[in-house]
């Protein structure tokens, strides 16, 4: 190894380099934070968008199904499942209604989670919600997710 | 230079050449590669990469290009099938050949030669 | 072992391999649910399994890590740990809390694992790789706080090595990056946003910090190259890896509803990310080359050697693959992402893990390598472990390349499920490649076991 680039400039190149790039990606974190509200659909987060994330989470769909692409891969994906099933909510709440309870012979199943009617509605305005979402170039490629 | 340090030069020159080519540079490693070639002495360890690096361009040209080519034929572009065995193979054998090149390129750095066994000294 | 506090480390080596088993179990159980949809429906659904299978890989690594800490720092810092009681303390209450979230995990339905555990108060559960209840993280927040306390007084009171301070670095930074994992805001583009700051700014950022000062260590130890040389490559690498991997992150940022800009900085900062693997490869391989001395543990060399090659096609290559936002649009959240998920995780963290184990654990006995015997059936088992990872990913690679051309990228697109049953071989397939990958770790086990004739140590 030459002598001319020495352990010194290496170390120095590495704090430079961190530190410099880690500011970076705060400020672009900033900026995109701010940028937010243009494309969050925030403005459709209800209350009962909000309760619907809870269930999406604590019934842990995210274990089976992707939401905008990130997740499981052993079912379909979730942010367009609004477009897909014709903008239609009850379409959404009726399929995760009438899932069985022991699933479906040799096919991939969805558990039955029991959940009470405003629960099934505020889950299908989570979903409705995200897939209000603008992503770029507006992801997904089609319907299909 | 002495002779040992301008073989040393080849050697690793060759091998940086052979790893650009796979790379970064491809066709412009290798015209570069040859132009290294040129400059070696018969039977010694700049050759010896040199050629060693020709060898690795021309096998990873015919596995990379022609039968990735020939794949392409017989399997029609439109199959989804032929485009799962042309990504799959493409990448696996480039990635095979990219470490092979940069074995080699540190290799040449000890200044001695590829030997049978892996790793002796 | 030089120091007799080094041997907290043997705890959290066996505690490591025995969730390193339980994962693969599960692994394996997930593939057949691939292709056996109700396979163990519904005592143990495929999202469960799936957890049990992330949680036990994170929590084996955190242990993995932990235990190489606890074995290289008194040694560099040439002093003895600082608190060994406390090491060995944290050491059960981690394994404890672990243990009975899995359980959770299997016995519970989560959302009723959710309301035993008092989520309301502060959720955080229910997302990807952070199922934990609160409370489970909070107890790894205060096991983290001991680990890098004990860690770092060791160090501060000791000889500052740039290895010991590079690892420190790491560790710090992932007990610091971990603490996203405590917001969970109710807007889901902001969520997903710093989502990432723990699992982007870990696997691909501070963890790189930790790998590749695990890897000096040993090849300092297992070739006697100069510590100069070596500190001086271990500081280039982890320069390219934060130089490439901060603004890296937003390779995670193109299609959730962030600003279109992060389509050109994610790929273009995200495509330098394979460099320090590269560089590590060119690494182990140079100084393995230009080593002084031919250690006795040829077990602990491969596995160094082969950390460095398979991170590089893992992380480095197959993470290249799906790293451009053209590419990317058509690749996000497939089998693609599966495929390189796999090889990086293997090739990167376990097998620095192992190779921590394969180098330390002879020294943790008393000797300077395993016998003969050992060695051979350990070799063997890396092998068995990496060809089979490496089809694994080939065949998840087939698997993602005919999901993506017939469900994202033709103009006819299929649904899901229907692409799914005409890519079943490919599944069929990564279960058997998974099986070879389970018979290969039993046996890395029977090499702890195997009696056989003693190496000699010859100097240099």
């Amino acid at each position: 190894m030459r002598e001319t680039f020495t352990k010194g400039m290496a170390r120095n190149i590495y704090y430079g380099g961190a530190v410099f790039f880690f500011l970076v990606l705060i400020g672009l974190t900033v900026d995109t934070v701010k940028s937010l509200p243009q494309t969050d659909n925030s403005e459709n987060m209800t209350e009962l968008v909000i309760e619907g994330k809870r269930l999406w989470e604590e019934n842990n769909c995210i274990g089976c199904h992707t939401l905008l692409g990130e997740g499981a891969y052993f079912a379909p994906e979730l942010g367009n499942v609004y477009t897909r099933f014709g903008e239609d909510t009850e379409n959404i709440k009726a399929f995760i209604k009438y899932r069985p309870v022991d699933g479906i012979p040799g096919r991939r199943s969805m558990p039955q989670f029991n959940l009470t009617e405003e629960q099934l509605e505020a889950l299908a305005q989570f979903l409705k919600y995200v897939d209000g979402i603008k992503t770029a170039r507006n992801w997904p490629p089609n319907d299909q997710g | 230079m002495e002779t040992d340090q301008l073989e040393m030069k080849q050697a690793s020159l060759s091998a940086l050449a052979s790893l650009l080519n796979l790379t970064a540079l491809p066709v412009i490693g290798f015209i570069f590669l040859l132009f290294v070639y040129k400059q070696t002495q018969p039977h010694t360890l700049g050759r010896y990469y040199a050629v060693l690096g020709i060898k690795t361009n021309l096998a990873a040209a015919i596995a990379l290009i022609i039968v990735t080519g020939l794949m392409l034929v017989l399997g029609g572009f439109q199959s989804p099938w032929t485009w799962v065995f042309v990504i799959s193979y493409f990448v696996f054998v480039h990635a095979l050949f990219i470490l092979f090149a940069t074995w080699t390129l540190v290799r040449s750095w000890t200044g001695k030669k590829l030997t049978r066994t892996f790793l002796s000294k | 072992m030089k120091y007799e506090s080094q041997a907290v480390a043997k705890l959290y080596f066996i505690a490591a391999i025995a969730l390193f088993v339980g994962q693969i179990l599960f692994g394996v159980t997930m593939g057949l649910q691939y292709v056996m949809g109700d396979f163990l429906f519904p005592e143990i659904p495929f999202n469960v399994a799936r957890m049990v299978h992330t949680n036990l890989l994170i929590v084996w690594l955190l242990f993995g890590f932990m235990g190489s800490a606890y074995y290289l720092v008194p040694e560099e810092a040439e002093r003895e740990l600082f608190a060994p009681w406390l090491a060995k303390l944290m050491f059960w209450i981690f394994l404890v809390a672990g243990a009975l979230t899995i359980l959770g995990y299997l016995l519970v339905p989560y959302a009723r694992l959710a309301e035993i555990t008092m989520n309301d108060l502060l959720p955080t559960m229910g997302r990807e790789f952070l199922e934990q209840p609160t409370i489970t993280k909070i107890g790894i927040v205060i096991v983290a706080l001991a680990f890098i306390f004990n860690i770092g007084m060791t160090v501060l009171t000791g000889r500052k090595t740039v290895i010991n301070l590079v690892l420190l670095t790491g560790l710090v930074g992932l007990a610091v990056f971990f603490l996203f994992s405590f917001y969970n805001p109710d807007n889901l583009v902001m969520d997903k946003y710093f989502w990432w700051f723990v699992v982007h700014l870990w696997v691909e950022g501070v963890w790189e910090l930790i790998m590749a000062s695990l890897l000096a260590y040993v090849l300092i130890k297992v070739t006697g190259v100069d510590r100069e040389v070596i500190e001086k490559w271990l500081y280039i690498i982890i320069a390219m890896a934060l130089i490439s991997g901060l603004v890296g992150t937003g390779h995670h940022f193109f299609w959730i509803g962030t600003p279109d800009y992060w389509q050109w900085l994610g790929s273009i900062f995200s495509a330098l990310e394979p460099i320090p693997f590269f560089m590590m490869t060119l690494f182990a391989f140079n100084v393995v080359n230009k080593r002084r001395r031919d250690h006795p543990n040829k077990a602990a060399v491969l596995w160094a050697l082969g950390t460095a090659v398979m991170a590089f096609l893992g992380a480095g290559v197959w993470g290249f693959l799906h790293t451009l936002a053209p590419v990317n649009y058509y690749t996000h959240g497939t089998q693609i992402t599966a495929a390189h998920g796999h090889m990086a995780f293997y090739g990167a963290y376990v097998m620095v893990v192992l190779t921590m184990i394969s180098y330390s654990m002879p020294l943790m006995r008393g000797q300077k390598a395993g016998n003969i015997k050992a060695q051979v059936v350990e070799m063997w088992s890396f092998w068995l472990m990496t060809v089979s990872m490496v089809f694994i990913t080939l065949f998840l690679t087939g698997a993602g390349i005919a999901q993506v051309y017939l469900q994202r990228y033709s103009d006819d697109p299929l649904p899901f499920m229907v692409v799914q049953e005409k890519i079943a071989i490919f599944y069929w397939l990564r279960e058997a490649a998974g099986l070879i990958f389970l018979i290969g770790l039993i046996l890395y086990i029977y090499s702890f076991f195997a009696k056989g004739k003693e190496v000699e140590f010859a100097e240099a």
